[in-house]
């Protein structure tokens, strides 16, 4: 295909649609943080359940630190 | 690094570098010398690759922006997946949680260390090593070995002929420590951003890495061990460029320009960033970094909504048709205030492959960004000064950072690094120059790996004080609007970037990345104004002692190199009319993978 004053092969590109198929989860949606086992809201804060960041029976266990069960655990 | 003689023209000769080597990407600078002189006539930069990111950014899902524009670059790709992070927060209007944003932070701070410092030692200082000035300035290089360094206690080295030895490629101890170094900050950044260069774990919305004490932990060792180099390499630079001044009389003509330097700021401050575009001008100020303008040394504007609205992309030597009577997608901004045609809000990208014309044009893939400057009706053709320069002259003349470890004083940037493994605290000071030239941009990038190494132990401080709260939140959710639009505003490592970005339907509609390098090296505009490279170049004085038949241009290439140039992001891979080539890896057998 010859243009102006250049030659170039035609057009192999076909047009692109969104990436998103209809029915696969969307991970970043409304409502995801509610689903998420270990993590609760407070206020604008999202905090760590004992059971997720210490393991077994934290509190029974007396942490050195009241605020460590929130920890995520590393 | 391919020289080409082209012959002669009166008494100029025609040198071209295409081309140069020792950055990323196409660039070719193509020069008339006037040798008896020792002047650069005339300079042309051009750029002979096109990627379309804005033609095929149409029509898809607007979530995926980040992931796809990180690949516009193979360096600094976090830095546009960060902003366009910012462009979808504003269009979905959304804010990250502080614990995010913090995190960001860290992660570009890391960036910042490891792409200057690479870039800085093992590209820029090859400029400047051993091997290559005594190449080109035998003389030079005799002095260099008789003249003390002033930093010798804090560097090791004593005298400056040793430092530039510590320069030379794949042997020097300076060389060969940055490659360490730049494995390390790597393994920071790759903490809080989960893959470097193309972050994993970055959304609009915030980010994916689980905030614990320990991957703090792990990145606060790793920048202690840093914070010895960054000292180091301070002082280094500043031995070595104060040589240049003393030993070479003139040399800050090498590269100058007329003082016009952009920065869109960086870093947020969650605090205050709530996206809004109604508040930008707000939380724009309260950035580590601020952003501002400055033109002939005085500082005029801070307010990113000025920055945005004076955006102007022009056409003149470049391979695209207009856009002017194409569709315009945004008439207002939130604030009611018009948006220009020429706004990249408002660009169609229509490319017009041809052959390169260097004398009449066009010549270039690169378009010409100005910024329109109201009060003298001027596009302005504003430079980067390779990222550092103008991020440090504005956060200088602004006086509005002030943390522990970096505080702005209204003509300088104090720079305050706690002691480290081997060396006690130490107070850096970057004063204002008086030039915008090859030196002052490679001493700014210096001070800069300073700058980010002292900010990135505040935010270290702020995310722990989050995270000892209780605080595990880093990441915001969200619906796609159907229709919304939005800016993201950043500094990649080399200079401003801003995304601008449009939905309609919950497709993205329009899509304009603006990365530093269409700033540096556009070519000469519909006005006829040359772009940064060509400016700083043209007028150049030649410094080096061999003539024209083994001239290797080295104050022209130190020129170019001082703007970090970086040409992928220059222009934005065409397949239009061109061959597509189909590679189909499915990693499901059986089920429709071949």
């Amino acid at each position: 295909m010859k243009k102006d004053n250049l030659e170039t092969d035609k057009a192999h590109a076909h047009v692109v649609w969104p990436s998103h198929v209809p029915g696969v989860p969307q991970g970043g949606r409304t409502g995801r943080l509610a689903k998420t086992v270990g993590l609760y809201a407070e206020g604008e804060m999202a905090k760590g359940t004992a059971r997720r960041s210490t393991g077994i029976r934290p509190y029974d266990r007396n942490p050195i630190d009241p605020r460590s069960p929130n920890f995520s655990p590393p | 690094m391919q020289t080409t003689g082209l012959g002669k023209q009166q008494n100029l000769v025609e040198m071209a570098w295409d081309p140069v080597t020792r950055i990323i990407g196409n660039l070719g600078i193509y020069t008339k010398i006037d040798f008896a002189n020792r002047e650069v006539a005339e300079c042309k930069s051009t750029s002979s690759i096109f990627r379309g990111y804005s033609v095929f950014m149409k029509g898809k899902d607007p979530r995926d922006a980040g992931f796809i524009t990180s690949r516009i670059c193979g360096i600094c790709g976090d830095n546009h997946a960060t902003c366009a992070n910012y462009a979808q927060n504003m269009a979905f209007g959304i804010k990250n949680p502080a614990l995010a944003e913090w995190m960001i932070n860290l992660g570009e701070a890391a960036e910042y260390m490891f792409d200057h410092s690479i870039f800085q030692d093992n590209m820029v200082f090859v400029d400047f090593c051993e091997r290559m000035i005594a190449e080109t300035n035998p003389k030079l290089l005799a002095r260099a070995d008789s003249t003390p360094a002033p930093h010798a206690k804090v560097h090791g080295y004593d005298t400056i002929g040793e430092i530039m030895r510590s320069f030379n490629p794949f042997s020097g101890k300076t060389y060969l420590d940055a490659l360490q170094m730049s494995r390390l900050t790597r393994e920071m950044f790759c903490l809080m951003e989960g893959r470097h260069v193309h972050p994993s774990t970055v959304y609009p919305g915030g980010v994916g890495s689980v905030a614990s004490p320990q991957v703090f932990t792990d990145y606060l060792s790793r920048l202690v061990r840093f914070l010895d180099f960054a000292k180091r390499v301070v002082r280094m630079n500043d031995d070595v460029f104060d040589f240049f001044y003393e030993a070479l009389p003139g040399y800050e003509k090498v590269g100058q320009r007329r003082i016009l330097l952009g920065c869109w700021g960086s870093w947020q401050n969650p605090d205050y960033c709530d996206y809004r575009y109604e508040n930008m001008t707000n939380w724009g100020r309260h950035m580590f970094v601020t952003p501002g303008i400055v033109v002939d040394g005085e500082l005029v504007t801070t307010d990113l909504v000025e920055i945005n609205l004076g955006m102007r992309i022009l056409l003149g030597n470049s391979y695209y048709d207009d856009w002017a009577e194409e569709e315009t997608f945004v008439t207002k901004d939130p604030l009611g205030n018009p948006v220009h045609q020429r706004h990249p809000w408002n660009q169609t990208t229509i490319p017009k492959p041809q052959k390169r014309n260097m004398e009449k044009g066009p010549y270039s893939w690169v378009m010409s960004p100005r910024w329109y400057h109201e009060k003298t009706r001027e596009h302005l053709a504003l430079d980067t000064g390779g990222g550092p320069l103008a991020r440090l002259w504005t956060t200088a003349l602004a006086g509005m950072v002030k943390t522990p470890f970096v505080r702005s004083t209204g003509h300088s940037v104090v720079i305050d690094l706690p002691q480290s493994t081997t060396l006690p605290e130490m107070e850096l000071e970057w004063k204002v120059p008086k030039w915008a030239n090859t030196i002052e941009r490679d001493r700014a990038r210096a001070y800069f790996i300073a700058y980010s190494a002292a900010m990135a132990l505040f935010f270290v401080e702020k995310a722990l004080e989050r995270l000892r709260t209780g605080d595990v939140k880093t990441f915001q959710e969200f619906d796609v609007p159907d229709e919304g639009i939005g800016c993201g505003f950043h500094e990649a490592v080399r200079g401003v970037l801003s995304h601008h970005l449009v939905i309609k339907d919950r497709k993205i509609a329009n899509y304009h990345p603006y990365p530093p390098t269409p700033w540096n090296a556009s070519p000469r505009d519909s006005f006829g104004t040359p772009g940064p490279y060509e400016d700083a170049v043209q007028g150049c004085p030649i410094f080096e002692e061999n003539g024209p038949e083994n001239f290797k241009g080295i104050d022209i290439m130190r020129t170019v190199r001082s703007f970090d140039p970086c040409l992928p992001c220059g222009v934005h891979m065409y397949l239009g009319e061109g061959k597509v080539l189909h590679e189909v890896h499915s990693p499901m057998a059986g089920l429709g993978g071949a």
